[in-house]
């Protein structure tokens, strides 16, 4: 996936619409709106956290295939197969897309915050509006661009500002698996660690698969250990069915 | 494309998607992700650049044979020779 990194996703210090003027203000003032952010959700949301194993045999064969007949210019990257999985999810489950403001306000709208690691250290967790509902290939242009435009510094501040759940993918730095700290007033954020081929069991069988570790840091005061699982449940299902996505 | 040429380019490219990144300290031979903190997007944005630049469209499956300095030379250099045979 895109890399699209970041163990938490943070941010808001980001200007709109200009870029960023290198610097050792704009980093440390991006530091402290991360460190503002994250201590407030560590202060306020008690987190619970699931992990679980996703074979992904069936959606890279079928993006190997997708992408075996396009040109690289629309080539599709895992990451899209990942965010669009979980942006599904979300009709299954709820209570894992909204905001706390005294209590559960949930959204109608699935608008994904990615967060995306700058090269200059720090990160953004800007959103993909409506990513339930775009198409795979206008999903992955989505996040090309918004990757493009993150690092370029010239975000939108409404994709800075409304994401109602939000997805990290430390895939492409080696970890197996990343627990992240939710980005308030959200009440859900799910990570990703990298794709790697491991010992699979299924149906009696021992095969090599390749795998991803999915996990959930979800808000303890919206939803259950029940629903978190059903939502990672969920995620699974999708992804053993890629050409629905 | 001689050899030279393909790996000016390759800095040329790389200077887009990491400007602090400096081919010159890196081994031929290492990984260019690991060397240049690349991820997956960055490198399809390579290959993309790569495509609008010299028309070659690298398959999905010959990836790993660009993930180094030498290789994304040779493999650049024996396409462009292909490419204009």
């Amino acid at each position: 996936m895109a890399d699209l990194a970041g163990a938490a996703p943070g941010i808001a210090a980001a200007p709109t619409e200009r870029p960023q003027g290198a610097g050792r203000d704009r980093h440390e003032g991006m530091r402290h709106a991360i460190a503002t952010l994250m201590a407030r959700s560590k202060r306020e949301i008690p987190h619970y956290y699931l992990a679980t194993t996703i074979d992904l045999s069936s959606a890279l064969n079928w993006l190997a295939d997708a992408n075996a007949v396009r040109p690289v210019t629309e080539r599709l990257l895992p990451a899209a197969l990942l965010l669009k999985a979980t942006s599904l999810a979300v009709a299954d489950v709820p209570t894992m897309n909204g905001f706390w403001d005294d209590g559960f306000r949930p959204s109608a709208a699935v608008h994904l915050g990615v967060a995306v690691s700058l090269r200059s250290g720090g990160l953004v967790a800007p959103a993909i509006h409506d990513a339930d509902r775009l198409h795979l290939d206008l999903l992955m242009a989505a996040l090309r661009d918004l990757v493009r435009r993150a690092r370029a510094g010239t975000l939108r501040g409404s994709e800075m500002s409304d994401p109602t759940i939000t997805v990290t993918n430390l895939g492409d730095q080696g970890v197996e698996e990343v627990f992240g700290v939710i980005y308030p007033p959200q009440v859900a954020l799910v990570g990703f660690g990298n794709i790697n081929e491991r010992p699979w069991a299924a149906g009696g069988m021992l095969g090599v698969r390749p795998v991803v570790r999915a996990t959930l840091a979800a808000d303890h005061r919206v939803s259950d250990g029940h629903e978190g699982a059903r939502f990672l449940g969920a995620i699974d299902r999708l992804l053993q069915a890629p050409e629905a996505l | 494309m001689n050899p030279d040429e393909a790996r000016a380019l390759l800095a040329r490219l790389l200077h887009e998607i990491a400007p602090e990144s400096d081919l010159s300290s890196v081994d031929p031979d290492a990984l260019l992700q690991d060397e240049l903190d690349l991820d997956s997007m960055d490198f399809l944005n390579l290959v993309t650049a790569l495509h609008d630049e010299t028309g070659i469209d690298v398959p999905e499956r010959d990836y790993p044979q660009l993930a180094t300095v030498a290789g994304f030379v040779a493999y650049v250099t024996a396409a462009a020779a292909t490419s204009t045979t």
